[in-house]
């Protein structure tokens, strides 16, 4: 067709209609662009889950977005509303300036207003506080009193869209605490909602003085009521050197006091006294001890310290094992800053905090360690801020700017060490792999290890393994070598219909049928499975003994029949004698009656320390067998059968038995083959769904003991993606997940299907 | 090495000898015997579990007798009081040692240590559908004879004795009259028809209506949510008003006509009696179907069996899917099958004619050949996931913004629904009937194409008039193998579309026929429901039971149809090589 000949030589039933030229080379474009783009594709279902994945790993997104000037003053306090649209400023003198960022005029009409608490011309402020998280702010006045001032924002939301912030100032009256009129140096206050200390330290003749009073709050049938001092504390013994930080978590259970010889006090308040509980040094083995910031993490279970020289850590409560009771103790070190912290901000979502000195600014996850943004400023930072929703940032600078920086951090909590790594998280009282997703708290902390559910994958596939390799092995070579050639057509297809069971069918029937069963039974269940296999040999051994005459009865190739009857009798033989065994060894004292009981179910947890539940890994790897048997078996037959027949009749023809045959020719030719086998059926015990969902109690955990269940990765999907918000860190965890498991499988396929294709090339060459 | 060396000289020596009596025993007999071992303990697993999953799920439907239990008076088992229990004997088994006390584990009478469990319907009545009584407890076990067990619309079955009926005209039938039984039976075919009627109505005719309005009411509010209307909005939102009414004024002859043959379903009582001797009544409306089940001979059995079964498999479930039928999930199951077929074969079979016939064979094409091997083995709960992150939030959610935003926010293709779900098998089968078009496509012989083009056929029709016909058999296992892995695939479900319950089915006779946006019910997934999130696992096991085996015949029945056509197209083919 591509040469042209002369026309006239062609008689006209030879000329191609050009419509079928045209119309092949259509279908040659047509197929090939079309196949090529659904194998494209299908192999973008790896790029679409990566994308997914990519952004947990990013940093934090930073970029200036505005700035404004704030009234020339000498601030001591910022705080904000939700969206960080009406910033307030207390100076020295106490009065709150706010900013209307929000331009109601112009371009360039910011509007500022100044408010006060009405005392103010009573007497002057000695120390300010803010509490963000319930947007109070607390003033040490100079003449031994202190007083509370809600700062409320209220939001509106008018028809025409958009949104209005408006702020009212509530505030308390004057209440006494410590000296009298001696200033109030420093002041901390915490109110859980029913319960609320105050403590402040004064400095009276070189002494310093430290007082903590309790409040209550009066509660009428109009709601809640105002604050009043049900009862004072002296607290100066316990201050042994300059106090330079003062804290009091939110629970008002406790006070922190940092000296400035670089030691913290731990005192803990049971709602009657205050006890001297801990008394630890945050940077022993630093040159410089002294303490130059102390802060309270979200939650108020872990205090960020930096040292003067610069080093960043935090100390968290956890349950002391030897006391009994909750202390601090060093859980996560950061990175050095440039020198100590002069301005710090505390998330209100999560655990991240901003911290600097002058110019340096940092972002950083306490959780995690690690640091989601840092960089030197264009200027240098007073004061600074976190928005409440997470997605501003507010430094006020020494010019008397403020900066207002939007923060696009999605995922701060999502880090190769949250997924992979072990991590302490808070209240623990060391570092753990551990996922749990959901807490019943609001403050709650997601865990998201991924390592206990690979545990969990590969504890699954192991004991499924166990089980089905002997037996898919056995049967592929029994069936391949030995087997009766016209019996092997139907039972092919018989175990191939083993593997097309679906694994829901699996599942239930493990969970509801078996699961009972066997915890009834394990020394049953056990020793049956001993019996058979000791049964097989002997009688393999046995039959070998008997004189050839009788032996001649039975064809080469139906000993699998002749077992048969052996099966079920040795099996039932073995079951019984299980519960023999277990009446014999299992024994354990009841726990209310105190008789005897023999049961394999309690001796057990009793015996090894480890639990016993129903539905285990023992049961899930039995059932999973169903789905990975016939896997194996097909394969493993496929390639011992295709083992070129000469080699065979050559080592039987050389006087070998069909075993020796077997296991010296065959199966070293086919070994490719058979490892690929084993690969395959890996990979679908790795990626089992349902039976796992169904036959275990889903608890992720990092042990493989068969008698308690798991959370794989591929049940870890199915349980937890319905009620994942999308594109939320969890959202996108699970398809991290999902990205692990497809690398595994398709990791462990690829080398599989690799060694399979040498293999064909092997045979090919011999045929 | 010395010890070793001398054991084997004298078989060495007997080998070469060549007739030595050593000779009769090959070799390595013994471990013959252990891999025939492995045969048959995979053989006994799948034809055991098979069997239990057949007659579990048969026995489901096989009408049994009920006993009529009485208990020692000198021990203290008692039945809501009383010493006498009616009820299907489903298991007797030993008691566990944990609940056994001194005297029984010692006693010498081995009932003492056993138990049966009792299915003893009533739910309304006793609470719990099911007990264990000491077998040594029991007296005696008769079958009386004139026991009615009934299947209701509500609480599952009733066993009891009958009473009376009482008819709305004021007279009754007491039980011993002779014509009670075909008058019972009458009215229990009477009430069936009209409940039948009353589905009719209230699915089909009124269901139109409801979809109608639903339609308008998001349209409705769609106006509602705007600011201000264009002029030809407004006289939209006008014809919307006026075509509501309309469907009103059509929607209320239909509920009067199903309102008043509910209120004919309520006329006839029948009045029975519990084992306890309390009298309680039903309406017969509220009888699905009733037996005496001790007066049935087999062909009884067989009838009541087959009825049963139909009802099974052609019934609505009600009582959270514990009762009633699965025919929504066999449907949902075979639609979504059939476009996940739609779906998968010409993208499969293009795909493989590409590689097999046009790409040129290199390292790429075998690089291919391998990821497409392996993505059948990739796990296919990682398919769904992609399934939801892409189909149902991506492409979905994007459809709901360009085409369905007068429902927003209400998702329509932004949820699970048949036709992602369809999608996501189609993409976890797809690379079966790859590789499966690909070997079909290799087994046809080099000379055949060949000879067609030397005869001078183009390409394209050399594939398309002798390569693809010859394949086509082969290109059928390969689908038919999809399809089985499809319907037996539960977890990627889980996450696109399927629910525990739908209300409508996916294809039906209302415009626009097929609802490719609809959530559908599946076997696989219908039998994880039943198993595991209803309230009584133990109620619901024979239903799972039942299903399992019709999910199973399923899936097998294609398998077979794939095995069968494969072993046939091998011996065609090697029956004429070229």
């Amino acid at each position: 067709m591509t040469k042209q000949p002369p026309a006239k030589a062609i008689p006209e039933r030879f000329i191609v209609r050009p419509a079928t030229l045209w119309f092949d080379r259509f279908m040659n474009y047509f197929i090939t662009v079309g196949g090529l783009s659904i194998i494209i594709a299908v192999s973008l279902i790896f790029v679409f889950i990566l994308l997914q994945v990519l952004p947990l790993f990013r940093g934090a997104q930073v970029e200036p977005q505005d700035s404004f000037s704030v009234p020339q003053d000498d601030y001591v306090v910022m705080g904000t509303d939700e969206w960080a649209e009406l910033p307030f400023f207390v100076n020295r003198r106490g009065e709150l300036t706010f900013l209307d960022t929000v331009d109601p005029g112009g371009p360039h009409h910011r509007t500022a207003f100044t408010r006060a608490p009405a005392w103010l011309d009573e007497t002057d402020v000695g120390v300010v506080v803010y509490n963000p998280l319930l947007s109070q702010l607390v003033y040490g006045t100079a003449d031994g009193r202190f007083a509370i001032l809600d700062v409320q924002y209220e939001a509106t939301f008018p028809e025409r869209g958009g949104r209005e912030v408006s702020v009212e100032l509530q505030e308390t009256p004057l209440l006494s605490i410590g000296s009298t009129e001696v200033p109030v140096q420093h002041l901390a206050y915490g109110s859980s909602g029913t319960q609320a200390i105050v403590v402040v330290i004064q400095q009276v003749n070189e002494r310093f003085e430290m007082h903590a009073v309790s409040l209550v709050q009066q509660r009428t049938l109009l709601g809640d009521g105002q604050w009043s001092v049900s009862q004072s504390y002296d607290l100066s013994e316990h201050l042994d050197a300059a106090p330079r930080h003062l804290l009091v978590p939110s629970d008002a259970d406790a006070v922190l006091i940092g000296m400035d010889d670089g030691r913290v006090l731990f005192l803990h308040f049971d709602g009657q006294e205050f006890r001297k509980r801990q008394m630890f040094v945050p940077f022993r083995d630093r040159a410089d001890r002294a303490i130059a910031s102390m802060n309270f993490l979200l939650g108020d279970v872990s205090l960020v310290f930096t040292a003067s020289c610069g080093a960043n850590r935090i100390f968290s409560l956890y349950r002391d094992p030897q006391r009994e009771v909750r202390v601090w103790g060093h859980t996560k070190t950061f990175p050095d800053l440039e020198r100590g912290a002069s301005f710090y901000s505390a998330a209100m979502r999560n655990k991240a905090f901003l911290i600097g000195d002058g110019r340096a600014a940092s972002l950083r996850y306490g959780t995690t360690e690690s640091i989601r943004w840092q960089d030197e400023l264009p200027f240098s930072v007073s004061l600074a801020a976190i928005g409440p929703r997470y997605d501003r940032m507010l430094f006020l600078d020494d010019g008397h700017t403020l900066h207002s920086y939007r923060l696009d951090d999605p995922h701060p909590q999502a880090s190769w060490r949250t997924f992979f790594g072990r991590i302490q998280y808070e209240g623990q009282a060391a570092p753990e792999f551990a996922w749990q997703s959901t807490g019943g708290r609001d403050d709650f902390e997601r865990k998201l290890s991924l390592i206990p559910l690979i545990i969990g994958t590969l504890k699954g596939t192991f004991y499924a393994m166990i089980f089905a390799l002997p037996i898919a092995l056995l049967a592929a070579i029994y069936t391949s070598q030995f087997l009766r050639p016209g019996i092997k057509r139907f039972v092919k297809p018989v175990m191939e219909i083993m593997a097309s069971l679906p694994s829901v069918v699996l599942g239930f029937l493990a969970a509801l049928w078996l699961a009972p069963i066997i915890s009834n039974a394990v020394p049953s269940v056990l020793l049956a499975v001993i019996a058979i296999v000791v049964a097989a040999l002997v009688v393999g051994y046995l039959w070998g003994l008997l004189p050839q005459r009788i032996r001649v009865r039975l064809k080469p190739g139906y000993e699998f029949l002749a077992f048969v009857p052996v099966l079920l009798l040795v099996g039932y033989a073995g079951w019984q004698l299980g519960f023999v065994v277990e009446r014999t060894f299992f024994i354990v004292p009841g726990e209310s009656t105190g008789m005897q009981i023999a049961d394999f179910r309690l001796w057990f947890p009793q015996a090894t320390g480890l639990s016993f539940e129903q539905r285990n890994a023992f049961v899930v790897g039995f059932v999973m067998g169903f789905a990975v048997i016939p896997i194996i078996f097909t394969i493993t037959e496929d390639a011992l059968s295709n083992v070129p027949e000469a080699f065979r009749s050559g080592s039987l023809a050389l006087g070998a038995s069909r075993w020796q045959t077997a296991i010296r020719i065959v199966l070293p030719t086919a070994s490719a083959g058979i490892f690929s086998a084993i690969m395959i059926g890996l990979g679908r015990a790795v990626g089992e769904t349902m039976i796992v969902v169904m036959a275990t109690g889903n608890t992720p955990v990092t042990e493989f003991n068969p008698f308690t269940g798991m959370r794989t990765l591929s049940a870890n999907i199915a349980v937890e993606l319905p009620e994942a918000p999308y594109l939320g860190t969890l959202y996108r965890t699970l398809f991290l997940g999902a990205l692990v498991l497809f690398l595994m499988t398709f990791l462990v396929n690829t080398i599989a299907e690799i060694l399979r294709q040498r293999l064909r090339e092997k045979y090919r060459a011999v045929e | 090495m010395k010890t070793r060396a001398d054991r084997r000289t004298p078989e060495d020596t007997a080998d070469k000898a060549g007739h030595s009596r050593r000779s009769e025993r090959p070799r390595g007999e013994t471990f013959v015997w252990m891999t025939a071992m492995g045969l048959t303990v995979g053989l006994t697993m799948i034809v055991f579990l098979l069997g239990l999953v057949v007659t579990n799920g048969v026995g489901v439907f096989w009408p049994r007798r009920v006993a009529l239990v009485e208990f020692r008076e000198d021990r203290d088992t008692r039945f809501q009081g009383g010493t006498k229990a009616l009820g299907v004997i489903t298991i007797e088994q030993d008691r566990d040692v944990r609940d056994l006390t001194i005297e029984q584990s010692e006693s010498p009478h081995a009932a003492d240590r056993r138990e049966k469990q009792l299915f003893l319907g009533n739910r309304d009545a006793f609470g719990q559908a099911f007990s264990f009584f000491p077998a040594g407890d029991i007296q005696s076990v008769t079958y009386p004879d004139d026991v009615i067990r009934a299947e209701r619309l509500e609480w599952g079955d009733a066993l009891f004795f009958p009473v009376r009926l009482e008819m709305e005209d004021g007279t009754a039938v007491e039980a011993d009259d002779p014509i009670f039984h075909s008058h019972l039976h009458r009215l229990v075919e009477d009430a069936a028809a009209r409940r039948a009627q009353i589905h009719r109505i209230e699915r089909y005719e009124i269901g139109r209506i409801n979809l109608q309005m639903h339609q308008l009411e998001q349209e409705e509010r769609y106006f509602a949510r705007q600011d201000s209307l264009t002029d030809q909005q407004r006289s939209e939102r006008e014809a919307v008003a006026g075509r509501m009414d309309e469907l009103r004024a059509e929607y209320q002859p239909l509920a009067d006509r199903a309102a008043e043959l509910r209120s004919k379903q309520q006329r006839d009582i029948l009045v029975y009696r519990l084992v306890t001797g309390e009298e309680r009544s039903i309406l017969v409306g509220q009888i699905v179907h009733h037996y005496y089940p001790n007066r049935l001979g087999v062909a009884g059995r067989a009838q009541i069996f087959a009825g049963q079964l139909w009802r099974f498999l052609s019934g609505y479930p009600r009582e959270a899917n514990t009762e009633g039928g699965i025919f929504p999930a066999i449907f949902g199951t075979f639609v979504m099958t059939l476009l996940m077929s739609v779906a998968v074969m010409p993208f499969g079979v293009m795909a493989a004619i590409y590689l097999r016939e046009y790409a040129r064979q290199g390292l790429f094409v075998r690089a291919v050949r391998i990821a497409i091997n392996n993505l059948a083995g990739v796990p296919s709960i990682v398919f769904g996931i992609f399934g939801l992150g892409f189909f149902v939030y991506f492409v979905g959610g994007g459809i709901d913004r360009m085409f369905f935003d007068r429902a927003l926010p209400a998702p329509t293709f932004g949820t699970g629904g048949i036709l992602w779900a369809s999608l996501t098998l189609a993409l976890m089968t797809v690379p079966v009937v790859i590789v499966a078009t690909e070997e079909a496509l290799a087994a046809v012989p080099r000379g055949v194409r060949e000879g067609s083009l030397a005869c001078g056929a183009s390409k394209w029709q050399t594939i398309r008039y002798l390569v693809l016909p010859a394949a086509a058999p082969g290109i059928m296992t390969g689908l038919v193998l999809a399809m089985a892995r499809g319907a037996g695939e539960v977890a990627p479900l889980m996450l696109v579309g399927v629910v525990a319950l739908a209300p409508n089915l996916p294809l039906d006779g209302l415009f626009p026929f097929i609802h490719l946006e609809r959530k559908f019910m599946h076997l696989g997934f219908h039998i994880y429901d039943l198993g595991f999130q209803s309230p009584d696992s133990e109620a619901a096991k024979p239903m799972v039971f039942a299903t399992t085996l019709v999910l199973i015949l399923l899936v097998v029945a294609l398998n077979l149809i794939a095995t069968l056509v494969r072993n046939h197209l091998r011996k065609k083919y090697t029956a004429d090589k070229f």
